[in-house]
């Protein structure tokens, strides 16, 4: 298995939905102007609590400071998990469940904190600048580690031997269990070839922009408030887009544009954290990702600035439910 | 290809036909136009049943015809065809869809060339997906058992019902990765090359979980060779990489990046080696021509290319394709509104000059030699002087030392400038002679002035005499002047002969028996006897061809007065212009001219410098003679004019002349003649002089003159010792290792050593057959077995007294089968006359258990020389 550093810094930021009328220019120029900007990663996903943005410096630039952004003061690096074909994956199991063992555990274990991010075609590990060499101390033995330098991959050994010391220097703490939220909506994770992104940008900038207006408008709010929550993610990384939606927003594209798997699947949503989260605590994806990882199940994990959410299969939401609700009951009994 | 840009495909099987897909695929036949030279496409159908196309392939074999694979911006892959579908085979294939289990762009397409139901698509990458898919299109399965219940609901009742959709594919590779360029390797069909996002990754459909791989950014438009298997060609953005498959660690070559990216990149299938490129927005496709690289062998090997382009048409170009079976033909299609152009690379053009004046260029499969025309001694004049010099250094030009004026014979006798070379040996043997002469009178350095010219000579002052007409009744004497030098030059020119005589009469009869009256009559003249001039005219009338004309020229000659103004002269001035020959233009110049002012005469440049400066030495004051002669010596420096030497001589002035004579001639043969001929040893040294000499000796060896090489070699060394070679080979006893060829004389002489073992045969001298070090047998001969130093054995048929008879001792010296010689790889070796007449009919070294084979090792000892002599 390789691992790759890629290369790209990355800002975690937050607007505000009642700031976002400053910063619909930014937003759609880097989403419809490819290239009139030289940001190769940005991702836009819309919460109800915010709209969080991750980008990479370029993009960064765009977003004028205001009160309404809110920035984690880290520069985050995605990382990226390459099979490599040698190895032939005979579990069905996807995305996040299929690293939890070999980097979201390892990683939670030396209290790195990270960010997850999945798209339609593959999972990104955010971890911050600072706990690199960390990282690469961790995960060598089970990796190929590169750092991706102006397209080159590039061998990355870590620079020290480590003393077998906690590297984050903290108490090994029981993480907290967060409470968690299940939505009852129904999501898709599709793509889009980016030549044909123009024809669905009404659609689009309609959905993304003005999604609140319509929810006043109180067509659907008698289901609303508790049972379905507005969720929309919109990526495009290295030229590739990735776009998670609910079956309701799918309905309002056109059908033959957007792609999916073939067997059409669907996702319900589990949230994590009733408070926000915040960016210093560790083993959240760990504490998720671990059991779904033990079941077989495959998942999406997508990180936010305030809460974590992670799509299974609608079939298994009956078991994951299920299994929320013991490790609840462990955890409380451990108290 | 979406969009707005065009690509084209040849059908594999129609040479006249091809697809063009953009938004739509359309299919053309292209065929003559009513002009001669003209093409003309015709739309045969079109089909616009795909939309989102992203990767068109041809179905590779015969049947079914027009059979095409389009990959879909959604991943799907759709069999359809053009125009119409008789075969029951296509009727079944079209329509048929692959679909992958997520969907995302397929980026590219190759049948499999072989097993023509394999079809191999590269897709985006998804995260849980495989982005190599091989599709079984003959698969009749539309949803195999291991789909669940669940996806069979979800795929439309439609798709599933038409048992047209293909879900599962043959084989999946390259998980969690994007696939940009595919190609099956030609050299076994279960190969497949996949441009992966980071790699160039080669899978085994034999063992699919298996593959090599090289990091790598050029991963797009992967193309193998079709004419070497080995060979890839793969780019990115701008750079392309060429990679061999045996040695696929880093690509063999990179070419130089082009500041666009590429969009296309074939390799010609007719031609070997040509590999053409389109980058984006330009006019011109650039071409690579590897026709010449050898197998790279070892790691720095970088094999040479010739890139050049060639612009098809005027406007920007959006695709090309090769023509799969018309020699280096391709049709270009314009990047806007489908302009399409048919469009034959001119085939690079190589030429080689043998070195026997013919020439031989190559052109696609074509081969011309052009030999030089050797018809007709009218052409002969205006051969390549190369030919010229292979013709004299094989009839031995220069190489007469003895009689010297004969080499102008041997040079084929037609060329003035070499003709007046002929005076020059002479003018050496004069000059050193009578430097002897002189040499109580000038105490100067007499080794230079022997090869010195008359231009060093005349700088001496002279006395002036006034000497009358003879055998007329004119007073007017004419000033004319006289010294010993002068009378040297005069004897260099070939006007009076050694010693004191000075008449001229020797030289007029010899040019009257030559039959050159014109120019006996003129030097008659000079020496002021008018009568005899006019005789020799009168002579020449009755004796030449019909020469009229000269008994009107002894008649106005007969006219001479020595009157200042006169009819005569008034009229002879104006009208000798119009004679034909120089000499008798001259004539009338000269009485004309008042005395010292002679300009008529000097400056005729078709007249002989030998007779011009002779005529330069009588009449010009000290003053006027050394300028004439400076500035006549520049002109012919200029020139390269070899007539020039008379007045250069052998000196540094003179190497000067030769080498203008050689950049205007190329004749470097008689440039080393020359210089060797006379020159003292520090015109020898002269860079160009040694220059000259090792090209003529280049020269010989490249025309197989091996024997005249040896010959100019000989000669060589006899006039410059300093160009001797050491003795570059020593034999060593293998007992003692000392030299054997040392020990024999006290004083080792260069070349000594070998006849005396060589030969042997000199009754005299006693056989040296074992070391004088040691005393240990010296080596034997390999096939009659007797020790170095042995002759050869007589054949039995030939009496043996009689060719001692025969032979002097010099000629039983260099007798060549005596010899011993041996290989430098085995180490035997025997006679070189045993060697010969063995390798003339084995291959394999005479000893017995050794396979060597001595002399194909040796690149030039199966070639024989052209000079046998």
């Amino acid at each position: 298995m390789d691992l790759h550093i890629l290369d790209h810094r990355l800002r975690v930021t937050s607007i505000a939905k009642k700031g976002l009328v400053d910063f619909t220019h930014p937003l759609i120029k880097l989403i419809f102007l490819r290239n009139r900007t030289r940001c190769k990663f940005f991702s836009l996903t819309e919460t109800p609590e915010n709209y969080t943005v991750v980008l990479d410096e370029e993009g960064f630039k765009e977003l004028q400071p205001s009160e309404h952004l809110q920035v984690e003061s880290s520069i985050w690096l995605p990382l990226n998990v390459v099979s490599n074909g040698n190895t032939s994956c005979s579990s069905q199991a996807v995305g996040v469940t299929k690293i939890a063992k070999s980097v979201i555990a390892p990683l939670a274990e030396q209290h790195v904190s990270v960010f997850m991010l999945s798209t339609y075609q593959t999972d990104f590990i955010l971890v911050k600048e600072k706990d690199l060499s960390v990282v690469i101390s961790t995960l060598e033995e089970e990796f190929n580690i590169f750092k991706e330098e102006g397209g080159e991959s590039v061998p990355v050994h870590s620079q020290e031997v480590s003393n077998g010391l906690q590297k984050n220097g903290k108490e090994d703490i029981h993480p907290t269990v967060h409470p968690v939220l299940i939505p009852l909506n129904h999501f898709c994770v599709m793509s889009l070839d980016p030549d044909t992104l123009p024809a669905i940008a009404t659609t689009l900038i309609d959905v993304l922009f003005y999604s609140s207006s319509h929810k006043d408008e109180g067509q659907s709010s008698s289901s609303e408030s508790l049972d379905c929550i507005k969720f929309f993610s919109f990526s495009l990384i290295d030229g590739y887009i990735s776009l998670v939606m609910d079956t309701e927003a799918q309905r309002r594209f056109p059908a033959d544009l957007l792609f999916t798997s073939s067997s059409g699947e669907l996702w319900r949503m589990v949230r994590i954290g009733g408070q926000p989260l915040g960016f210093d605590e560790c083993g959240i994806v760990a504490q998720i990702s671990q059991p779904l990882a033990d079941s077989d199940i495959s998942a999406y994990y997508i990180s936010t600035f305030s809460f974590d959410h992670v799509l299974v299969p609608e079939e298994d939401i009956v078991s994951v439910t299920e299994m929320l609700r013991h490790q609840r009951k462990e955890a409380a009994a451990e108290f | 290809m979406s969009g707005s840009k065009p690509d084209i495909l040849w059908s594999p099987h129609h040479p006249d036909r091809y697809v063009i897909c953009d938004s739509e695929l359309g299919l053309y036949r292209i065929g003559p136009s009513s002009g001669a030279e003209e093409t003309t496409a015709t739309l045969l159908a079109i089909n616009s049943d795909t939309p989102y196309m992203k990767c068109v392939a041809w179905y590779p074999k015969h049947e079914p015809e027009c059979l095409l694979a389009v990959g879909q911006a959604n991943g799907r892959v759709v069999l359809t065809s053009l125009g119409q579908t008789h075969s029951s085979a296509c009727k079944e294939l079209v329509g048929k869809e692959f679909v992958p289990k997520h969907a995302r762009q397929c980026n590219t397409l190759a049948w499999n060339p072989v097993d023509s139901n394999l079809l191999a698509a590269g897709l985006d990458k998804h995260r849980a997906d495989f982005s190599v898919l091989i599709w079984d299109v003959s698969s009749r399965m539309a949803l195999d058992s291991g789909a669940s219940a669940n996806e069979k609901l979800r795929l439309s009742l439609a798709e599933a019902d038409s048992g047209s959709v293909v879900t599962k594919p043959l084989y999946e590779l390259g998980q969690n990765d994007a696939c940009l360029s595919l190609c099956w390797l030609l050299r076994d069909s279960k190969l497949l090359l996949a441009g992966m996002h980071r790699n160039l990754a080669i899978f085994d459909l034999r063992n699919t979980s298996q593959k090599t791989f090289v990091n790598t950014k050029a991963i797009q438009g992967v193309s193998v060779d079709p004419h070497f298997h080995d060979r890839v060609a793969s780019y990115y953005e701008g750079q392309l990489a060429i990679w061999d498959l045996r040695k696929f660690e880093k690509p063999v070559l990179t070419l130089t990046e082009q500041p666009k990216p590429l969009t296309k990149v074939a390799w010609c299938p007719t031609r070997t080696g040509l590999l053409a490129t389109l980058t984006r927005d330009t006019n011109i496709i650039r071409l690579y021509d590897m026709q010449h690289t050898p197998t790279p062998i070892g790691d720095e090997t970088e094999p040479t290319i010739i890139e050049r382009s060639v612009q098809p048409c005027d406007g920007q170009i959006g695709s090309f394709a090769w023509h799969p079976s018309s020699q280096n033909r391709m049709v270009v299609v314009s990047a806007t509104n489908r302009v399409m152009t048919d469009f034959t690379v001119f085939e690079r053009i190589s030429l080689a000059w043998s070195s026997t004046s013919s020439l031989m260029w190559a052109c696609g499969r074509h081969l011309y030699d052009c030999a030089e025309d050797s018809g007709g001694g009218e052409g002969s004049a205006e051969r390549d002087i190369a030919t010229k010099m292979r013709q004299r250094a094989g009839s031995g030009y220069g190489h007469d030392t003895v009689q010297l004026w004969r080499n102008h014979l041997l040079a084929g006798g037609d060329d003035p400038q070499l003709k007046s070379l002929v005076f020059l040996p002479m003018m050496v043997t004069h000059m050193k002679l009578c430097a002897e002469d002189l040499e109580l009178k000038i105490q100067g350095n007499k080794q230079s002035l022997v090869y010195s010219g008359i231009k060093n000579i005349v700088k001496t002052s002279a006395t002036e005499s006034r000497r009358s007409w003879s055998g007329s009744e004119w007073q007017t004497d004419v000033p004319r002047f006289h010294s010993d030098e002068r009378c040297l030059a005069l004897r260099l020119c070939g006007w009076i002969s050694r010693g004191s005589d000075i008449d001229v009469e020797t030289f007029l009869r010899s040019l009257e028996q030559e039959g050159e009256w014109e120019r006996a009559a003129a030097v008659a003249l000079f020496n002021l006897d008018i009568r005899r001039a006019i005789q020799i005219l009168n002579t020449g009338a009755s004796t030449a061809k019909g020469e009229l004309n000269l008994n009107v020229v002894a008649m106005a000659l007969s006219g001479y007065s020595d009157e200042k103004v006169c009819l005569w002269r008034e009229m002879c001035s104006s009208l000798r212009l119009q004679l034909n020959n120089s000499y008798l233009c001259i004539m009338f110049a000269f009485l004309t001219s008042e005395p010292g002012a002679y300009d008529g005469v000097l400056f005729e440049s078709s007249v002989a410098v030998r007779d011009r400066v002779a005529f330069a030495c009588m009449f010009l004051n000290d003053v006027q003679l050394p300028r004439y002669i400076d500035k006549l010596t520049n002109e012919m420096k200029g020139a390269g004019n070899l007539e020039g030497v008379l007045l250069t001589g052998l000196t540094n002035d003179g190497v000067d002349l030769m080498e203008s004579y050689v950049d205007r001639t190329g004749d470097v043969q008689t440039a080393s003649f020359c210089m060797l001929k006379g020159s003292p040893v520090d015109v020898l040294k002269d860079p160009r002089v040694q220059c000259w000499i090792e090209n003529y000796r280049n020269l010989l060896d490249a025309w197989r003159f091996w024997h005249k090489r040896a010959e100019f070699d000989i000669h060589r060394g006899k006039l410059d010792p300093s160009s001797k070679p050491l003795a570059q080979v020593f034999v060593s006893c293998n007992f003692c290792g000392k030299s054997i060829s040392y020990s024999g004389a006290a004083v080792p002489h260069q070349g000594r050593g070998f006849s005396q073992y060589g030969v042997g045969g000199s009754p005299t001298k006693s056989k040296v057959t074992s070391c004088p070090g040691c005393r240990k047998p010296l080596p034997r001969c390999a096939l009659c077995l007797m020790n170095m130093g042995t002759p050869v054995s007589h054949c039995p048929g030939t009496g043996r007294s009689e060719e001692k008879v025969d032979l002097t001792r010099e000629n039983k010296l260099a007798q060549f089968n005596n010899w011993f010689t041996w290989c430098h790889n085995c180490r035997h070796g025997g006679h070189a006359g045993h060697m010969l007449s063995w390798f003339r009919d084995h291959t394999e070294c005479p000893v017995s258990a050794c396979t060597c084979r001595c002399m194909q090792l040796d690149t030039t000892g199966n070639l024989l020389p052209a000079d046998s002599s």
